[in-house]
């Protein structure tokens, strides 16, 4: 047996105590460590079994999940696909194409990251998109085509990853020209442009669903963050006509709600423009939840400069570097990465209030669902399921948004160094 | 003909101060500071704190703004001309009590920043310099990493190789080594000490008395925004002039 009198002073460095033993000793420790624990823990523990058991019941047993169905690709698109909106039901194809874009797309952006949190994405989508095309739907309801047009998005994924890896457009440049490209020709393709065939105009109060969401969001999203970093650098400038108008800008969208601007932009916008000025309610959509997620954007964006250190600054001004450099290369680098939780909690934000254009006429996801369901009186009774299932395809878009922003913070090594 | 770095000396005056205030609000930081600084001297600047020593290295390249008298370094006069005081920290390398590296770029990363986006230097170019300036300071091995994962001596010779990268006239030293673990300050001491060997004009706010007594040409004590006292370390150590002078070392040795 070893005492301690023979052993080296390299031997004397023991592994840690066994702290726990096994599941049961965790048990005791962190769930019956007390008492007032044990209390705790039969409490909670109850409230959960039976909120597990009233809830899986409901999902299970209780609930008629038909209409979920019978909506089906209106959630995502609206009414794009009806007789009245297009003639002859030969529009389907334009939302069609713009997702085998976002699919090529993705597929660039796995080619160039290589593996890790964009190559999972674009699986799922692809999964996701191939796994439409075989639901048990009738061929009268989902066609041929439609579902041979789901089944292509495996395969354009595929190929952009191939145009990544082996030619010269794998650059994180050339993904990001071609994102807005697609993003201004998905517009186009769902918009329509007048005189050309088979893109006759569609009214956008005549589509919506998940896409009017998801493009207001993207546009918000992408928009907001230099809009707000230029209201940012604008409060903390000296110059005061410039540190005024961006104060009074920010606190102005501040101070109002979302739901007030949106009505404004459809009703009080147009009095201050020309009759023949073009009236489009996604344009005023788009640019009223810009502004007002680039005021929250803006103050997010403060927070981060604020709390740097001024030492960065000074030396990088004492190295040579002018101040446009400094901001570009040095504090706004730093100062963005220091609050990508609160920027991600902003596109949370964004993306959820996108469903407020229900004010304006416009259809959303929430829309859509709801306009169904109060107009057919035999699933007035689904409300509760429809809810439920709108509210879920906001929580996985929601839950994503997080899930990257994590893996962003990680690969960045926020809070590390 | 050729001259020697002796007679270059005596023609050249780098850092020329006369007469310079500042006042930080009511407070009056530097009351009329004349001096002279030549090419290749090497200069410690010490005294008690708040004597504005800091204050005064760091008007050189105008982090502090003056508000009374001329410096002229290097043949330019620092006024509010931006052009001026980017030609200067163009030319002036700073090191800092708190290293400053910044933390968001690798350790090659910070060291190629200014010389590629100031000096316009190719990339490639900018990181063989770089390359040469890491085994210059001894730790070329570190390249790859970030600030946080080197210790703080580590750190503090990553920022001279940052601020030798633009190729500087001037180096400016504010407390170097005042925020480091004892056992690290030596081994930045040893890589100032071979840049004052390699001729490189040092102002060094230091209170590292062994590095002043063996590496410096002249110290200056500062005190109450004044130089009380400067001459070659012999004089300073040995026959102090001023009761001040000798009252400070005293405490501090």
């Amino acid at each position: 047996m070893t005492t301690s009198a023979d052993m080296t002073p390299t031997d004397s460095a023991l592994p840690p105590p066994r702290s726990q033993t096994g599941v049961r000793g965790w048990v005791r420790e962190n769930l019956f460590g007390s008492p007032l624990d044990s209390a705790l823990t039969l409490v909670v523990g109850a409230v959960l079994v039976a909120a597990a058991w009233f809830g899986l019941g409901w999902v299970f047993f209780d609930a008629d999940w038909r209409v979920i169905s019978t909506i089906g690709g209106r959630f995502v698109i609206g009414n794009y696909n009806s007789d009245q909106v297009c003639p002859g039901n030969d529009c389907f194809w334009r939302p069609q194409a713009s997702l085998l874009m976002v699919s090529a797309l993705l597929g660039m952006a796995w080619g160039v990251a290589g593996a890790g949190v964009v190559r999972r994405i674009a699986i799922l989508i692809a999964v996701v998109a191939a796994l439409f095309a075989f639901l048990p739907y009738d061929f009268e309801r989902m066609g041929m085509d439609v579902r041979l047009l789901l089944l292509a998005n495996p395969v354009m994924l595929v190929a952009g990853w191939a145009i990544a890896r082996y030619t010269r457009l794998g650059t994180p440049k050339w993904v990001a020209i071609l994102s807005v490209v697609a993003f201004f020709l998905t517009l186009l393709l769902l918009l329509g442009l007048p005189g050309v065939p088979g893109l006759q105009p569609v009214d956008v109060r005549n589509w919506g669903g998940l896409t009017l969401n998801l493009v207001l969001a993207v546009s918000g999203i992408v928009l907001s963050l230099p809009v707000g970093v230029a209201l940012a650098l604008g409060r903390r400038s000296h110059l005061p006509v410039l540190k005024a108008v961006c104060v009074v800008f920010i606190e102005v969208f501040r101070g109002v709600p979302l739901i007030t601007l949106l009505f404004m932009s459809q009703h009080l916008v147009p009095l201050a423009f020309p009759e023949t000025f073009p009236r489009n309610s996604l344009l005023n959509a788009g640019i009223v939840i810009t502004l007002f997620s680039s005021a929250y954007m803006a103050e997010n964006v403060r927070g981060g400069l604020q709390a740097l250190n001024p030492g960065q600054i000074e030396a990088a001004r004492a190295l040579g570097l002018p101040a446009w450099q400094t901001t570009l290369f040095i504090t706004l680098p730093q100062a963005i990465r220091n609050v990508i939780p609160a920027i991600v909690g902003q596109f949370i934000g964004l993306f959820k209030d996108t469903s407020l254009v229900y004010i304006i006429g416009m259809l959303d996801i929430v829309e859509v669902g709801k306009t169904f369901v109060v107009g057919n009186t035999e699933y007035q009774q689904d409300a509760q399921e429809m809810f439920v299932f709108v509210a879920l395809v906001f929580w996985v878009f929601t839950y994503g948004m997080s899930y990257v922003s994590r893996k962003v913070e990680r690969h960045l090594g926020v809070g590390e160094r | 003909m050729v001259t020697t770095p002796e007679e270059r000396e005596e023609v050249e005056d780098i850092i020329i101060c006369r007469d310079v205030h500042k006042w930080y609000g009511d407070f009056h930081v530097l009351r009329g500071i004349t001096t002279t600084i030549k090419k290749r001297e090497v200069v410690v600047v010490f005294g008690p704190s708040g004597s504005g020593k800091s204050t005064f290295i760091r008007t050189i390249n105008r982090l502090e703004e003056h508000q009374r008298g001329d410096i002229v370094v290097d043949g330019i006069e620092l006024t509010d001309d931006v052009r001026n005081i980017d030609a200067i920290r163009r030319d002036v390398g700073m090191v800092f009590q708190s290293f400053n590296l910044f933390p968001h770029l690798s350790v090659m990363s910070n060291i190629t920043l200014a010389p590629i986006k100031v000096r316009h230097m190719p990339s490639d170019e900018a990181e063989d310099v770089a390359m040469s300036l890491l085994e210059r300071v001894g730790i070329p091995e570190q390249a790859d990493k970030y600030p946080s994962e080197l210790s703080g001596g580590q750190q503090q010779r990553v920022a001279i190789a940052r601020a030798l990268a633009m190729r500087p006239n001037i180096m400016l030293f504010d407390e170097p080594t005042s925020a480091l673990d004892p056992e690290m300050i030596k081994e930045v001491l040893d890589v100032m000490q071979e840049l004052a060997t390699s001729g490189m004009t040092m102002v060094v706010v230091s209170h590292e008395m062994g590095f002043a007594r063996e590496v410096s040409d002249r110290m200056m004590m500062f005190d109450e925004g004044l130089i009380v006292e400067e001459g070659p370390p012999e004089q300073i150590f040995e026959d102090p002039q001023s009761d001040r002078t000798k009252l400070f070392l005293s405490q501090i040795l």
